[in-house]
C-alpha cells in the first residue's frame, strides 16, 4: 500500500478564483440590474460560513483522514493514480456526493449540518460558500469507505471531492439562465441547482446532484426548473437572524431540544434525530410529503406536474 | 496554500466584498409598503395562514399581522423579511422603540424602530393578545 501520495488542496487554491468570480457576478448584477440579488449582511454571513468551513476542515479534518487511512491499510486493493483511475474516481465520488446530499435532506441528523447551505433567501455565488461547520459530526465520511476499500487512495478521493465542490461553485447563480440542451441533459447547471435551493413545495427535495444531473434522473429525484414558477430561495421556515453561530448550529439545537422533551419513548427521541426533517411524534409538523400534500390541497391543478408526480 | 497566505486572502476578500456591497447601496432594508404588502409577506412565509389585518410601522421595516393563530410580526431582514407568531414573546422598551424577544433560537431578538407613541400602541396590542 502506498501511503505517501499527495494531491493539491484544490479548494484553498481556488479561493482567489472564488473572490474574483463573486466580484464579477456582483458587478454584473449591480451594473446591469439583472441576474440576481446581493445584500450586504446576507453575503457577509455566507462568506463567514465559508471561512468557518475551511477552518473546521483544518481543525477536524484529521478525523476523516484517520478513518480513511485505516481503511486504506485494510484494503488489499490499490488502483493507483493513472488518469483513467482519476476520472473513474471523480465519477464514483460524484455518485457518493449524490447520496450524501440526499441523506442530507432526508435524515435530520445530516440536515442539521447541511441546512445552513440553504438558509439564505438569496442565490448568488456567495451562497455557494455558505457551507457547514459540522460535517464531521454527521459521520457521512463512511459513505466514502467503499471508494477507499475499492482501491482509490484517500488523497485521490479527497482531491476528487475538492474538484466536485469547485464545480458546484459556479452553479449558484441567477446570472446564467440555461446552458445548451446537451449540457443541461448531463451536467448539473445553475437552472437545475436553483430548483434544489427552492422552498416552493414543487421544488422541495429535488436535484441532489453535484456534477452530473444524471444521478437525479436515474434515481427519480429530478425536477426541471419551471418558467411559470420562479424559485423562492431559502428554508421552509426562514431564519430571522444573520448570526453565523445561529446559522451553523440552529438545527442541532432544535434536534436536542426535541429529543429532550419529556414523556417521549426512546424510539420517538431517536426519530427526532434520524427521521426526515419535519417529522414529529404528534404529527404537529410537516415533512416534505406533508407540505406537498397541503400545497396540492390548495392548488389541485398542480397534481401530476413536475415535482408533484407522487401527489 | 500556506496558512500565512490563505488567512489574509480570506480576511481581505471578505472585508473587501462586504465594503463594496455596502458602499454601492446593497445594505438597504426592504420596505413594507402597506397592509396588503405585509399580508403578502406573511403568507410568503406561512402560506396556509389567513391574514385578517395588518399594521405597518411608520418606518416600513416591520408590521404586526393578525392571523387566526394569533398576532404575528413581519420584519425586515436585510433585503428580505422574516415572520413569526408572537406567542410567548417578551417585550421591552428600548432606545430605538421596542425590543421583542422571541422564544426561537433562529430568531431570538427583533429590535423595532418605532416612535414613542407607536411603541406604546404596539406593546399594548401585542400584550393584549398574550395568552
Amino acid at each position: 500500500m502506498t501511503d505517501q501520495i499527495t494531491f493539491p488542496d484544490v479548494v484553498t487554491l481556488a479561493v482567489p478564483f472564488f473572490i474574483a468570480a463573486i466580484l464579477a457576478e456582483f458587478l454584473w448584477i449591480h451594473i446591469s440590474g439583472r441576474g440576481g440579488r446581493y445584500e450586504t449582511r446576507d453575503a457577509l454571513t455566507s462568506l463567514i460560513m465559508g471561512a468557518g468551513n475551511v477552518a473546521s476542515g483544518l481543525v477536524l479534518g484529521f478525523i476523516a483522514w484517520g478513518f480513511f487511512m485505516v481503511l486504506w491499510r485494510v484494503t488489499p486493493l490499490d488502483l493507483g493514480t493513472s488518469w483513467p483511475i482519476i476520472g473513474l474516481c471523480f465519477v464514483l465520488d460524484d455518485l457518493r456526493y449524490y447520496w450524501v446530499h440526499r441523506f442530507g435532506h432526508r435524515i435530520r441528523w445530516v440536515w442539521a449540518s447541511h441546512v445552513n447551505h440553504h438558509s439564505s433567501q438569496h442565490y448568488n455565488l456567495t451562497t455557494a460558500l455558505r457551507q457547514t461547520w459540522t460535517y464531521t459530526f454527521t459521520f457521512m465520511m463512511v459513505v466514502r469507505a467503499p471508494l477507499i476499500l475499492l482501491g482509490f487512495h484517500p488523497a485521490l478521493v479527497l482531491f476528487c471531492g475538492g474538484l466536485n465542490l469547485i464545480y458546484q461553485f459556479w452553479i449558484h447563480t441567477e446570472a446564467i439562465g440555461r446552458m445548451p440542451r446537451w449540457f443541461e441533459a448531463v451536467m448539473n447547471t445553475p437552472s437545475h441547482h436553483r430548483v434544489h435551493h427552492g422552498r416552493n413545495a414543487r421544488y422541495l427535495d429535488a436535484n441532489y446532484a453535484g456534477v452530473f444531473i444524471i444521478w437525479d434522473k436515474l434515481f427519480g429525484t429530478f425536477v426541471p426548473e419551471q418558467d411559470a414558477e420562479k424559485v423562492d430561495y431559502g428554508l421552509v421556515v426562514n431564519l430571522g437572524t444573520f448570526n453565523p453561530l445561529r446559522v451553523a448550529f440552529h438545527e442541532w439545537v432544535a434536534i436536542f431540544r426535541d429529543m429532550a422533551q419529556p414523556g417521549l419513548s426512546l424510539r420517538q427521541r431517536l426519530m427526532y434525530a434520524v427521521a426526515p426533517p419535519g417529522w414529529s411524534h404528534d404529527g404537529s409538523r410537516d415533512t416534505t410529503a406533508g407540505i406537498k400534500a397541503k400545497h396540492l390541497a390548495r392548488h389541485p391543478e398542480g397534481r401530476g406536474s413536475a415535482g408533484f408526480t407522487d401527489g | 496554500m500556506p496558512l500565512h497566505v490563505l488567512l489574509p486572502l480570506v480576511v481581505l476578500g471578505i472585508a473587501g466584498i462586504t465594503a463594496l456591497l455596502h458602499l454601492l447601496g446593497h445594505s438597504r432594508q426592504v420596505v413594507i409598503r402597506d397592509a396588503d404588502d405585509a399580508a403578502r409577506m406573511w403568507r410568503h412565509h406561512w402560506p396556509e395562514d389567513d391574514v385578517q389585518s395588518a399594521q405597518v410601522a411608520q418606518d416600513g421595516h416591520a408590521a404586526l399581522v393578525q392571523t387566526a393563530q394569533g398576532v404575528g410580526l413581519v420584519w425586515a431582514l436585510g433585503a428580505d423579511t422574516s415572520a413569526r407568531l408572537l406567542t410567548g414573546a417578551t417585550l421591552a422598551p428600548c432606545g430605538a422603540g421596542l425590543r421583542v424577544r422571541l422564544r426561537d433560537f433562529t430568531a431570538p431578538t427583533v429590535t423595532l424602530h418605532l416612535r414613542p407613541d407607536e411603541a406604546r400602541a404596539w406593546q399594548t396590542r401585542i400584550e393584549g393578545h398574550a395568552p
